[in-house]
């Protein structure tokens, strides 16, 4: 029996769509999955580890953990998830055996994400990574990591200089306070970094142990001479009497939008603060520090990451749990642009992303330190981060606010939730 | 001592009987295949759930695709157009035609199509692969096959009733399909020098990565940057077109509105989509001159010269394209990038650096009917 050959292709095309050969249109979005860095529970018997979880409430599988892998062996977890801009994932760490590494990530034949695993790189004795940019110094990229703990010692702190395609150190930057001369340019406990042409910032926030000492400081770095050339204080109130310990820093410039004026934005972690260094690109000098948000005024404390889209700026407060957004355009200064998206205590890193029906979403990762709680008889207890560990990840509507869902990852897997990335594909434009 | 031999052989008869028929029987025995793992950043990719890729799928997609059983006069097979050594293409502008003449259209390469746009042909017109694999073999200019009298012929294989009882169980048409899409879904290309060079495991040139850094940049002279704004449609790593919705087509400033074929449009009926075809990959470019949905240009240095000052407009040009200048101030006549030779150059070693030796060569992509395969 013979069709014409239309009739065949009518035929043979309502017969694939009766036996759905269609694209999977069913299979798993990655846009709503987000990477995690799970840190197990003294008391509650649960090992660190990296791990998949969806994301998106509108999933049949939200809050489940897609792939995770344990790390058994480390004392310490890993601390923060950074994306080279050729798309390898690595991770800075706590553990002195794992101050960074690379992870490892691939497709199953399913198109399933799979975590492969990690490898810890050679840091040269550097301890306490904790964050990660790609900049160029004389027309060549290198991948800089702040090590807070650096090489050891009381004031020790180190920017390390890595080759992007052997992750070997090239440079460790380094300037101990104690060994500088005096009004000389010093690096201590180094956390947040963030660069603009050939000038990169990092803070001082405090050292690993957080009883030796904390920092008030940005060091500005020469990027042609890899050199620090210059600290500048960022210290007012005291509202906990203790050093502002700067902690996250965004140089805000043009290329992030075209109508912003140079300037570094820095939280202060203790002070509770946010300030404006003006940067005037011509000259290559820095203005005044000010203040331009004070968490004593405005109730919150632990301001602590910048995250930006393509027109706002989000910033996270872990007290009393709350992520304040602005408009992009208008940095340096802090217009904004909506009300504050209410999340849990330990407001810290967040992932924005659309959910199936393609609605906007932010997902809120709630844990400063993800550290024990005493009600637990939890020995890594400290007591004024205890109320800062809500184990939480919440879902909000990026337009207003509105909290949608939440994924209790101490509740549901024994485990806090240090950090939170999107998987490939999906997350955040700007971020420090 | 004859009565227990004969037994035994009766035995022997009857278990080996019984094994044949529930061999048959029981259908489908396709096991996953064996050790996949695709890059990462090549990003999410859907397989559909009723045709899962399977070694025995492979298999039989990678004799079917080689097999000239598949035309009509039992002499093109899928290979015929698509040359392994040329990433899976003809080298000509435009295939024969089997009535003579030439066909419509360049043989597309067959590379990652895992990933990407998931319309196939250069005009879109198939919305899966394997509404895709069929559309070839019914062609009368192309294989010429009725799809009957294929079956009928697979049927009349042993081997090849063998092959999709393992795979899926019966001879259809639907798993001549299956069979071939899983083949096709299978060439994937990841060990070009670029490849390397994301995985950290090589350094580019100086050149080579003059040229990455031009094909990811879209120029603004805003800011001083320079760019060959080709990242606007090949995606950074595939270094094809974008997969959603129909960001994957695009005119590209080939033809004037006059002679304008219609393209996307044959597909969509939107007139905002004449002229608009599938973005290709550009893995292993190297090998798959000429280039363009019509074969039009024979070397990589014409197709720049094309973009660099030979953009025609037409109403639907991708305005990317038409916005993308490194000279504006130079007030010429033409359209286009206006990079310098050196720049140029350097694009074209990037695109050298797409190129993979081991697809080309991997036996499992070869064919089986010849060698040892």
């Amino acid at each position: 029996m013979k069709f014409k050959l239309l009739a065949q292709s009518v035929l043979i095309g309502a017969g694939l769509l009766m036996v759905g050969l269609t694209p999977a249109q069913s299979q798993t979005r990655e846009e709503s999955q987000g990477m995690v860095l799970l840190r197990g529970l003294p008391t509650l018997d649960t090992n660190h580890s990296i791990a998949i979880v969806e994301l998106d409430p509108e999933s049949d599988q939200f809050g489940e953990l897609l792939s995770e892998v344990e790390q058994p062996d480390i004392q310490h977890p890993l601390h923060h998830l950074y994306y080279s801009p050729n798309g390898r994932l690595y991770s800075t760490g706590l553990d002195p055996s794992c101050s960074l590494a690379e992870i490892g990530l691939s497709h199953d034949s399913g198109g399933t994400p799979v975590i492969e695993g990690f490898t810890c790189l050679d840091t040269q004795g550097q301890i306490v990574g904790e964050d990660i940019m790609w900049a160029t110094s004389n027309g060549q990229e290198y991948m800089f990591v702040t090590f807070m703990g650096g090489t050891g010692g009381d004031d020790g702190g180190s920017v390390g200089v890595f080759d992007t395609q052997t992750n070997e150190v090239v440079k460790i930057i380094e300037a101990r306070k104690s060994q500088v001369g005096e009004g000389e340019p010093y690096i201590m406990y180094p956390h947040g970094i963030s660069a603009f042409d050939d000038r990169m910032v990092v803070t001082s926030t405090i050292h690993p142990d957080m009883t030796t000492g904390v920092g008030n400081v940005l060091t500005i770095i020469d990027l042609n001479t890899l050199e620090p050339i210059q600290n500048i204080v960022v210290e007012n109130e005291k509202p906990l009497d203790f050093p502002s310990s700067p902690v996250e820093v965004l140089f805000a410039r043009p290329d992030m939008h075209a109508d912003i004026e140079p300037a570094i934005l820095a939280n202060t972690m203790f002070g509770f603060e946010t300030w404006k260094i003006p940067y005037d690109a011509g000259s290559k000098t820095f203005g005044e520090a000010e203040v331009i948000y004070s968490g004593v005024a405005n109730e919150t404390a632990v301001p602590l990451e910048f995250y930006g889209t393509e027109d706002e700026l989000f910033i996270s407060h872990g007290l009393p749990g709350v992520v304040k957004r602005y408009e992009l355009a208008a940095l340096p200064e802090l217009v904004s642009s909506g009300p504050d998206i209410v999340a849990d205590p330990g407001a810290h890193h967040m992932i924005f992303f659309t959910s199936a029906s393609g609605r906007d979403l932010i997902a809120v990762q709630n844990n400063l330190l993800n550290l024990g709680n005493a009600a637990d008889d939890d020995p890594t207890d400290v007591d004024f981060i205890a109320d800062l560990n809500a184990h939480t990840i919440t879902i909000h509507d990026l337009e207003t606010g509105e909290r949608i869902a939440e994924v209790n990852f101490k509740e549901s897997y024994n485990k806090g939730v240090d950090n939170v990335e999107g998987l490939f594909g999906s997350g955040f434009v700007h971020h420090h | 001592m004859l009565r227990v031999f004969l037994t035994a052989a009766v035995a022997v008869m009857v278990a080996a009987t019984a094994w044949v028929f529930w061999d048959r029987a029981r259908g489908s025995t396709a096991t996953p295949i064996a050790g996949f793992s695709a890059p990462f950043v090549f990003g999410r990719f859907a397989v559909p759930p009723d045709n899962p890729l399977t070694e025995e799928a492979f298999a039989l997609g990678r004799h079917l695709f080689y097999d000239p059983i598949l035309s009509g006069n039992n002499q093109v097979s899928c290979a015929t157009c698509h040359m392994q050594a040329l990433a899976f293409t003809d080298g000509l502008a435009k295939s024969p035609a089997l009535s003579g003449g030439e066909l419509e259209f360049s043989s597309m390469s067959l590379i990652n199509l895992l990933w990407g746009q998931e319309r196939f042909f250069w005009d879109g017109r198939a919305t899966s692969l394997e509404a895709q694999a069929l559309m070839p073999i019914q062609h009368p200019d192309e294989m010429d096959q009725d799809l009957d009298a294929l079956i009928t012929e697979l049927q009349a294989s042993r081997d090849y009733r063998r092959m999709f009882r393992k795979a899926y169980g019966e001879v259809s048409a639907e798993n001549v399909a299956r069979a071939l899409s899983t083949f096709m879904r299978m060439l994937i290309s990841t060990d070009s020098k670029y490849d390397r060079f994301l995985r950290g495991e090589v350094r580019l040139t100086a050149q080579e990565e003059h040229g990455r850094k031009l094909f990811m940049a879209h120029p603004d002279t805003k800011v001083s940057l320079r760019g060959g704004n080709c990242i606007d449609c090949h995606s950074q790593f595939l270094t094809s077109g974008f997969r959603d919705a129909l960001d994957g087509f695009s005119n590209n400033g080939l033809d004037s509105d006059d002679d304008l074929p219609d393209g996307l449009m044959a597909v969509t009926g939107n007139p905002a989509h004449k002229g608009f075809f599938k973005v290709p990959t550009l893995r292993n470019i190297a090998v798959t001159a000429p280039y363009m949905h019509d074969g039009r240009f024979e070397t990589l240095e014409e197709v720049m010269d094309h973009y660099n000052d030979g953009i025609v407009v037409s109403d639907t040009l991708s305005p990317l394209i038409l916005e993308a200048d490194n000279a504006p101030e130079a007030g010429q006549n033409t359209v286009g990038l206006r990079m310098t030779p050196g720049e140029v150059q350097s694009i074209i070693a990037f695109l050298n650096t797409l190129t993979d030796e081991g697809f080309l060569t991997n036996t499992q992509f070869s064919n089986p009917f010849e060698g040892d395969g």
